[in-house]
Parts: structure tokens; sequence; C-alpha cells
């Protein structure tokens, strides 16, 4: 697979991008797969076997995990991309929790990954996960797909643990988030552990919180770019007091604004993927995830000004990929949560740090 | 739906490809940060806001002494024939310092390519040099009073005599006439009938000891002076000093517009401001919840939006055109600006902004305030801008129109 070229050598530079054939091998499936009826039904089913099944087959899911664990291999900029499409398609499956998330736990812990998808405890502030022997017992929240998934994975102190959902002393509530998602609340009382194995260095809460926030955002990355393309595509048909909408002015300035920002969310999301291949790049994922919360939310009101009463029906596409970024933007971490922690980030480098900050990014803190 | 794509943009952004520096360029960054730490060490002056910024001709012949001045003049001009990503090097360091680089403002980004690209050999010959000399500052010859936006209008006319031109009509807003050497005039040559952006020339004409051109001062609204008004009576301008051809003034103009809209020059006004204030914050001790917040949403968005102006560079020197980029850098940039004034200002709600102020940042964030409305105007309305940008969106996102 392609990915990222750090050229070396003295006037190269570098350019990010996700291995082509990968993408268009799933733009094709998704196109094919994801209609708007599969979607819908989804929703209403927690699952679509219809559309898992084949990207299952394309190894996707498991792009960006390591194949000594048995994953797919290739690197992060392929993993970012196909995350960012399945975001495009409103793919209602835990694609990121299967791979950039799960996949990292299971191969940091050791275990051989399963053929079906995985999920991950995303860590809220209400859980409360206690280790008694080679048992699980207290309670998660907003565990995606948990019911679904062949393994929970979770960080227990410096431990990597994994259950199966269909263990005794499980239950599972269903909960889900604002795009009808399951985010489950999961309760353990003494379940028996089918994996666990220290964390290695690397692995921790703050490290899961950061790639969940990266997976959010390419998610959100891709939702947007295809809000972008509906809401200006659809300016040009509908009509309204004898022509197109996109030719009034204030119905420009909303299609010009949401195209922006759903751009600037892509730039934040490649200029995090580049920084990924030189470091944990703490600062570009706080930003990027703070970006994509702010600029998305930009991006879903304006498409939906310009959509009008159709925009908000359920028989209309939009909902899929507005509610999906409205839903997104909340988890791993939300927007205020990490402009906080990037702010605080600026005021520990201080005043004079701040330009190397925002223009080095992460590279700027290693000196 | 829209699906209609072309394969290479599936999983990537539109028209911005992110991009790092080369090794040169990085060593070029560290030779402007040393030359700034020499020149300009924090603390020992009031720093600019952005492109707005004092007309200082010593600094502007320093810079040229560096070849960072009038940087893409090619070496048979006497320039440093510099590319694209080096001159965005320079300006953001520049800017971002608030260095007085007012003098070669103009200059730089926007007349020296306009005189190399459509100006006679003898034009580049006489220019050239000396704009990457340091030595020749230009102002901008565009806006008229009933002309801002609508550049088309402007009834500004040359009309032909012998030799030359006559010269007829007022320029505005013409920052830095009193100081700066020559500006490019926009003018109308045939009448303004049928398309209207037929019938424009743009002439090279000199500020100083042209006989029947008046400069007079107008005050901008913080009591500063800079803009001016310059009226033209019968101004001759001879035949070698028309800049490319009759009639072709209207594509010239959009030409010159582009270097002018998605440079680091449109987000980086308030930097300066934003760096102080931070320096006077955490002197002042522990920042809190409502200031981590501000500060987190600032240092973001700066970061995406160099990311989208320097990659355009980069696809400039590639020898792209990216016309809806560079509206989208302008539009986000000058709002992103704006915004950020206020959210600045809210976290020193306690002390008024003054110019009078006992701080700096404070005596900055009021030049702020004040000049911050015309941050959105500048280089043609945001409004007109997206009206325009939108003409290209359809096919820019590969959707039907």
């Amino acid at each position: 697979m392609s990915g990222q070229g750090n050229f070396e050598g003295a006037d190269q530079y570098t350019v990010t991008v996700a291995d082509p054939l990968l993408m268009e091998t799933l733009h094709r499936l998704f196109t094919q797969t994801c209609s708007h009826q599969v979607i819908q039904v989804a929703e209403t089913e927690g699952w679509a076997a219809t559309i898992w099944e084949p990207l299952a087959g394309t190894g996707a899911p498991w792009v960006g995990v390591d194949e000594a664990v048995g994953g797919s291999g290739g690197g992060l900029v392929d993993a970012v991309g196909v995350l960012r499409l399945a975001g495009r398609y409103t793919v209602p499956l835990p694609v990121a929790e299967t791979g950039l998330l799960g996949g990292w736990l299971a191969g940091a812990a050791g275990l051989a990954l399963p053929e079906g998808p995985l999920t991950v405890v995303p860590q809220r502030p209400q859980d409360r996960l206690t280790l008694d022997g080679d048992t699980l017992s207290g309670v998660a929240h907003r565990v995606p797909w948990a019911a679904k998934a062949t393994y929970i994975l979770a960080l227990v102190g410096d431990e990597i643990i994994a259950v199966e959902p269909g263990a005794q002393g499980v239950s599972i509530e269903a909960v889900r988030n604002l795009a009808g998602e399951p985010r489950e609340t999961v309760r353990f009382e003494r379940t028996a552990l089918a994996h666990r194995a220290t964390a290695p260095a690397g692995v921790d809460a703050a490290a899961l919180r950061r790639r969940g926030a990266l997976c959010r955002s390419a998610q959100i990355a891709g939702a947007c770019e295809r809000i972008a393309e509906l809401t200006v595509e659809y300016a040009g048909q509908r009509s309204q007091f004898g022509q197109k909408i996109n030719r009034f002015q204030a119905v420009a300035a909303h299609l010009v604004r949401l195209s922006s920002e759903a751009t600037l969310i892509g730039m934040a999301l490649d200029a995090t993927t580049y920084a990924l291949g030189q470091g944990d790049a703490a600062f570009e994922i706080a930003s990027l995830k703070s970006i994509a919360g702010d600029s998305g939310s930009d991006v879903i009101a304006r498409a939906h000004q310009v959509h009008g009463a159709i925009g908000m029906t359920r028989e209309f596409v939009l909902h899929h990929l507005s509610r999906r970024v409205m839903a997104w933007r909340e988890e791993f971490g939300s927007t205020s949560w990490w402009r906080e922690e990037l702010g605080r980030m600026v005021g520990g480098v201080g005043a004079d740090a701040l330009w190397p900050l925002i223009s080095e990014g992460s590279a700027s803190l290693q000196r | 739906m829209a699906v209609a794509q072309s394969s290479a943009q599936i999983g990537a952004s539109k028209g911005f490809t992110y991009t790092t520096f080369t090794a040169a360029e990085e060593d070029l960054k560290q030779e402007v940060r040393e030359f700034l730490r020499t020149e300009l060490p924090t603390g020992s002056y009031r720093p600019c806001l952005g492109m707005s910024a004092d007309h200082h001709g010593e600094f502007t012949k320093k810079m040229a002494a560096r070849g960072w001045v009038g940087m893409s003049v090619p070496t048979r001009y006497g320039g440093p024939a510099r590319s694209a990503v080096d001159r965005f090097i320079v300006v953001e360091e520049m800017l971002k310092a608030g260095a007085p680089i007012g003098a070669h403002w103009v200059a730089d980004r926007q007349s020296a390519p306009t005189i190399m690209r459509f100006g006679t050999d003898e034009q580049r010959e006489k220019f050239l040099p000396a704009i990457a000399r340091g030595e020749m500052w230009f102002s901008i010859g565009m806006s008229e009073p009933d002309a801002g936006s609508d550049l088309a209008a402007v009834r500004t006319t040359a009309t032909r005599t012998d030799g030359g031109w006559l010269l007829n009509g007022t320029k505005i807003w013409t920052s830095n006439a009193m100081q700066n050497h020559w500006f490019i005039v926009l003018c109308r040559t045939s009448p303004n009938e049928g398309d209207r952006h037929e019938g424009l020339s743009q002439f090279l004409v000199e500020l100083h000891g042209t006989p029947g051109l008046q400069i007079n001062p107008i005050a901008f609204l913080d009591g500063t002076y800079h803009f001016n008004e310059v009226v033209m009576t019968d101004v001759f301008v001879p035949d070698e000093q028309v800049l490319g051809e009759i009639g072709r003034g209207w594509s010239q103009v959009n030409s010159e517009l582009a270097y002018e809209r998605a440079g680091p020059d449109r987000f980086l006004s308030v930097y300066a401001t934003f760096e102080q204030l931070l320096r006077e914050k955490l002197a002042e001790g522990e920042l809190d919840v409502r200031s981590y917040d501000v500060f987190g949403r600032i240092t973001a968005r700066y970061w995406a939006l160099r990311n989208l102006s320097f990659s355009i560079s980069r696809t400039i020197d590639q020898g792209g055109a990216p016309a809806v980029e560079a509206s989208i850098v302008k539009d986000l940039g000058t709002s992103f600006e704006q915004e950020m004034i206020e959210l600045l200002h809210d976290l020193w709600d306690d002390e008024e902004p003054s110019q009078e102020a006992a701080t700096l940042g404070n005596r900055l964030l009021a030049a702020c305030i004040l000049t911050g409305p015309s941050f959105t105007i500048r280089g043609g309305t945001n409004e007109i801008l997206r009206t325009v940008a939108n003409k290209g969106l359809a096919a820019w996102h590969g959707v039907s129109r």
C-alpha cells in the first residue's frame, strides 16, 4: 500500500495521500452497498450485514493494524482514508472500533484478531470498571456496537482486557447516539476475561482518546465533504422565485462557506495524518478534533438551512450525514474538551513558543 | 446523490494537498527567524498589525540585501528568483513578528509579478531590479470613489495624445502614496458600453513630480495616516509606461488580484496581538478555563488555515491556478481574524481597550478592534468574493450544475 512518503533528500517535500486503489475499491463498494434504504434499516436493527460482509472481505476494517497480529497492514494514512470514506458513506458499522481502536488494543495485548468486529470501551467519566482476579465487574457507557462485537476491549488501570459480550454476567442496555448508532451501556458482574495483558508503553487512556478523536474526525471530514457536495448540487437544482436558489447571494454565501469549513477539516486531517508518522501528534489531534467539531457544526447548520424543510425529513439523505456529525463531534472528547486541552498546551509552551507550535506542530514540542 | 468524482480525489482533500518544507526551505525559515531575532528582538518594538505595517525604508533595504524583496523577480532582472513557497516563508515569519514591511509590501506581492508578466523588457529593466533592491516602492491604483468591489466601474480615463496618454480621474484608498514611488493605474481607454470588462487598461504612473497629479491625505478612523486620494488632471503618461495591452486591463487586474488573496496576510493581522496577550496573561498567573478555550480555538484554526495557505503556495509553484482555493483562504482567514478579536476582547472584559493603555497587549487589542472591520473589505469584500467563488463551486466539487 502507499501512504506516507517522508522522502529522504534535500529537495523533497511530503504529500499525504491514501492508496488510490484501496480508495477506489471502497468507493465502489460503498456506493453499491450503502443505499439510503440500507442505512435507514441499519438504524433500526443496529447492524448491516449486507455492508459488513463484503467490507470485511476486502480487509479494509483492519487496515492500519499490523499483519503480525492478523491485521491487513498498511499505514495510518490508509487507515484514515478508510474512515474518511466510511464517514462519507455513513457506514453504520464499527469500522474504527474494529481496526484503529480495537485492533490496536488487541495487538498491544497480544490477542489474535478474530474474524468478527471489535469494540472498545471509550472511557466515559461515569464508568466504573474493576478487576477482581480474572473477572471484570462494573459498568461502561457508550460502548459502540457492544452486542455485535466478538470482543469488547477495555483499558482498566494499566491492563488491556477483552471480554465476550455473550459471556456470563454481561448485560447490555440499548442506548444510541444522536445518529441512532448503538452506544450501549454494558454492565459486568464477575465476568470472566477472555484475555488480559499489561498495556505496553504508549498504550494508555490518553492514547486511546487521541486515537478515538482521530477516527471520529476522519469520519466527520468524510461526512462534511459529502454534505458540501450534496448541498451545492441541491442548490443548483432547487428553484424558488423563478430561479435556482444558488443564484441568491445569501445562499451562495452558505455554499462557499460550508465548502470552506469542510475543506478546513480535511486539511486538518491530512496534516494530522502526516504528523502521526513523526510522533504522537498530540497537538495536531487536539486541533483536529476541535476543528472537526466547530467547523462540522457550521457545515451542518448551513447545509440544513440551504436544504430547507426537505432536509429535516427521514426520506432525504442529509440526515444520515448531519446526525452523524452531531453525534461524532461529542465522542472521544467533545469540541470544548479538546479546545481546552489545546489551550492548556498553548499555556504550557508560552508565548515565545506559540508560533513554532502553530507552524511546526507537535514536532516543536519534542525539541 | 453526488457521486461524480475523479478517482484521484476519492478520500483526499479537494484542491488542497498537504505539504511540508524541504530541507532548503527549512533553512530559509531559520535564516529569517535569526534575522528577526537580531533586527527585531521581542519587546524592542511595537508589532504592526499584519500587512498594514509601518513603512520603513531601511528595514526594507535590509530585507532586500537578503534577497527577500521582489522575491519572484528572475535573476536576469536582478531578483532572487525565489519560489512562491519561499515567499510564503518570508512573509509569514515577517507578519507573525509584526515587522515593518509596509514600504515594499505591494511591490513585492503584486507589482513585481505583474510587471514581469505583462511588462515590456524595458519596463522590466527599469522597475524590477530597483524593486528587488528595496528602493522602488509601489501603491495600488485600482479603487475609485464609485468603483470599489465593482472595479469594472472605474471612471478614470486615459485618452490618446501625441506619444502617450492623458489621464483624468480620481483614485482612492491609495495606501502610502505619499511615500511610495509609483502606482499602477487602472483606466478606461474606451467607452463603457456593451461588455464593461472591455476597454480597460493599466498604466505605470510616478506618484511624485508628475505634473497634474495631486495626493490628498485621508485620515483613517483610528487617526493614523496611510490612505490617500490621488487626483489626476491631464496627467501625461508616455507610451512606454503603458503596462501590458491596451484594452486588456480587466484580465491583467484579475491576475494581479489573485496574488492578493491567499497569502498569510489574510490571517496573520492579529497574530502578534494574540501572542502578546498570551504573554501578559501568563505573566499574571495561571490561565482559567475560559482562556484555555479561547486560546485553544484560535490556535487550532491558525494551524489549519496556515496549512491551507501553504498548500496554495506549493500548488502555484507546480504551475496550478488555485482560484477557488484562494477565495476560500481569504474568506476563512479574514473572517477568523475578526472573530478572534472578539474572542480575545471577551477575555479582557475587566479592562477597557485603549490606545493609551498601560500594557502593550491592551494597546494592540485596541488597534485591532478599531481596524478589524477593514480585514474583510480590503482586496474586495468577502461578500463579492463568495459570489464569484460560488460560480466555480459545482465544478470544484465535481457535482452537476
